[in-house]
């Protein structure tokens, strides 16, 4: 391999205007990652044929494994022959791949939408990390490097951040300042504490009672009703462990993980919409989770759910309401007045007509539902994308509309469900003049650069 | 119809633009082109299998179902109408589920203009707006392609005009 003399000289310093390539030891990281699979097909498949063979099985599975390493090792290392990135003249982000198909990508910085450090174990052992870039725009817009030392993945992000903001590169790392950590034992109550986990053990526990009076065995339902919500409590719990927000002058960071460490950062300006999330059984103790909405396709390549962004996993309602105002500056959701449904509601929403709201105040529009999970949804007027009014025949028949606000892609909703008709049809002309009015003022493009409350100086002004 | 129904899809001061009724025209032949050999391959098979009368149950039953459509697609027609205001485009639609989308120029992300075979040869196009979110339904099928092709570039020109970022 074509290594530099000393490795990590290299990736200290790391100018990039010049083409870059990843850390030397990403083929091989990438090869023994794939190992464990490797390994259970070669069990699924391997059984019968080598006991036939009259050789060790143990032998030949190290011997098919090693092989199966060395040839994705190889044909990864041709692929990160090719892989360069670097930051070119204008300030674009450049990545050129690909062996068979070359790909030429550039990723203009003023759109970035946030910045992601991820380090699964494995890259973690050998203190390596990857940097995901992403910027607004349809489909896949976002560039991947796997993987990087540790500190040089930290280096280019505040680059690219610094860059997108508009202020020079060598701004180095802006000092962060903690907001808050979620506590353990409050993130695995708050886990066991919803209301699907909940139901389904208290299932399983019945289950395993009258089986145990029957003498009779129900082990593939117990697995069903008991194994998966641990299951999805235990991939929550290792997803958002020691979940830490800070706060520093190139945006929000979010760190969390327990095996896999993912490092957030989401600059000013960049959430669409927040929801306050909150399951009944979390009530008591006051406690909500915070979602965003960020532009930029959820990619599923990321299949685990990661592509759902959490802002806090579980926190008490003031300290949730503090840290959304790092994100929304200027907004305090407690002080919107939401106005009820009309009674009539009642009769479409048995169970949640007393719960639904809408209201605004100058920054944002908020609307409220759902009895069992409540869901609070913030979207700020210059974020508005557009408006829907939708009404159904139940709907109809009641005098009743729905009122929607379209935000990218993501787990917030933001619907006004079961207006008076007139009043919904009203709302959402009164929210597309404010979301229009919001728009022409928006000065978050640029947003570190110290003209920033002229607007983004670069942009063609409007023409009115 | 009641009164507050009305006024939640009421036209504004300009009033709906409706679309080509062509567009029943060309939604009947869709229509008629699947409905019609669906029926066929199931009324022979079913008669081949030796069910001839629940064959005559399901060809009568497709009858009716079409007859029922070919009414209901001159309505859904009808229930179409977009309005270019000053700062936004609204988009209407629908019978059973009513829609209207209001989608400022300034969020528009891109304008498109399609036309499929059946809508080529009748003479429509389809216009449709997208924004950053995918929820936003603003489609306009059923024009003449040269109203389409005006509407788009005036609508590509007021976005430009106020574009907005995300």
């Amino acid at each position: 391999m074509t290594e530099p003399t000393n490795p990590n000289v290299a990736a200290e310093l790391g100018d990039t205007s010049q083409p870059q390539h990843t850390h030397p030891l990403t083929p091989w990281v990438r090869a023994v990652q794939l190992a464990p699979v490797a390994l259970v097909a070669i069990f699924l498949f391997g059984q019968g044929v080598f006991s036939d063979l009259g050789v060790s099985p143990i032998l030949i599975t190290i011997g098919i494994l090693l092989v199966i390493v060395l040839v994705v090792a190889v044909l990864q290392y041709l692929a990160w022959d090719r892989l360069t990135y670097w930051i070119d003249a204008e300030g674009d982000f450049r990545i050129d791949s690909g062996v068979v198909t070359r790909q030429q990508r550039r990723l203009q910085l003023s759109r970035l939408q946030s910045v992601d450090v991820t380090q699964p174990l494995l890259a973690r052992v050998f203190g390596m990390a990857a940097l995901t870039i992403e910027v607004a725009g349809a489909g896949d817009s976002r560039a991947n490097l796997a993987y990087l030392p540790l500190a040089n993945a930290q280096a280019l992000r505040n680059e690219v951040i610094a860059r997108s903001a508009g202020i020079k590169a060598d701004a180095g790392e802006a000092p962060e300042q903690p907001l808050v950590v979620v506590p353990p034992k409050d993130l695995v109550i708050s886990l066991l504490l919803r209301g699907t986990t909940v139901v389904l053990l208290s299932l399983t526990v019945l289950i395993v009672v009258v089986t145990a009076m029957t003498a009779r065995t129900a082990g593939l339902l117990v697995i069903l009703t008991g194994g998966v919500p641990l299951l999805i409590v235990f991939g929550e719990f290792t997803t958002y462990f020691n979940f830490t927000v800070a706060r520093s002058a190139d945006g929000l960071r979010l760190r969390s993980g327990l095996f896999q460490i993912k490092s957030q950062t989401i600059p000013p300006g960049r959430v669409q919409a927040v929801e306050f999330v909150q399951s009944w059984l979390w009530r008591r103790k006051d406690w909500v989770r915070v979602r965003l909405n960020v532009a930029g396709q959820p990619s599923s390549e990321d299949g685990d759910g990661s592509s759902e962004t959490v802002l806090l996993p579980v926190a008490p309602y003031d300290v949730a309401l503090d840290i959304v105002k790092h994100v929304l500056p200027g907004v305090d959701v407690r002080s919107v007045e939401l106005s009820p449904a009309p009674k009539r509601a009642r009769r479409r929403a048995w169970i949640q007509s007393r719960q639904l709201g809408v209201g605004h105040d100058d920054l944002v529009f908020v609307t409220e539902r759902g009895r069992f999970v409540s869901h609070l949804s913030v979207v700020p007027h210059a974020r508005t994308q557009s408006v829907r009014v939708t009404q159904g025949p139940w709907e109809r028949a009641l005098g009743l509309a729905t009122m929607h606000v379209d935000s990218p892609p993501g787990p917030v909703l933001i619907s006004a469900l079961y207006r008076d008709a007139t009043q919904a049809r009203e709302i959402a002309e009164a929210q597309t003049r404010r979301a229009v009015a919001a728009a022409l003022a928006d000065p978050t493009t640029h947003w570190m650069r110290p003209d920033n409350p002229a607007g983004p100086a670069t942009d063609e002004p409007p023409t009115h | 119809m009641d009164l507050t129904v009305d006024q939640a899809f009421a036209p504004p001061e300009e009033g709906w633009v409706s679309v080509s009724p062509k567009l029943t025209t060309a939604r009947r032949l869709v229509l008629v082109l699947v409905m019609i050999p669906l029926l066929v391959v199931a009324a022979v098979v079913l008669g081949l299998a030796g069910l001839g009368w629940i064959a005559v149950l399901v060809v009568l039953g497709g009858l009716v179902l079409l007859v029922y459509l070919w009414w209901l697609i001159a309505r859904r027609v009808r229930s179409f109408g977009y309005v270019e205001r000053e700062n936004d485009l609204l988009v209407t639609s629908g019978i059973l589920f009513r829609r209207l989308a209001i989608v400022p120029y300034g969020r528009m992300q891109l304008v498109d203009l399609v036309a499929g075979p059946i809508d080529r040869s009748m003479g429509l196009a389809t216009v449709q707006l997208h924004t950053a979110a995918a929820t936003t339904d603003a489609k306009i099928p059923g024009l003449q392609p040269e109203v389409a092709a005006g509407l788009r570039d005036r609508l590509a020109k007021r976005g430009e005009g106020r574009s907005a970022g995300l």
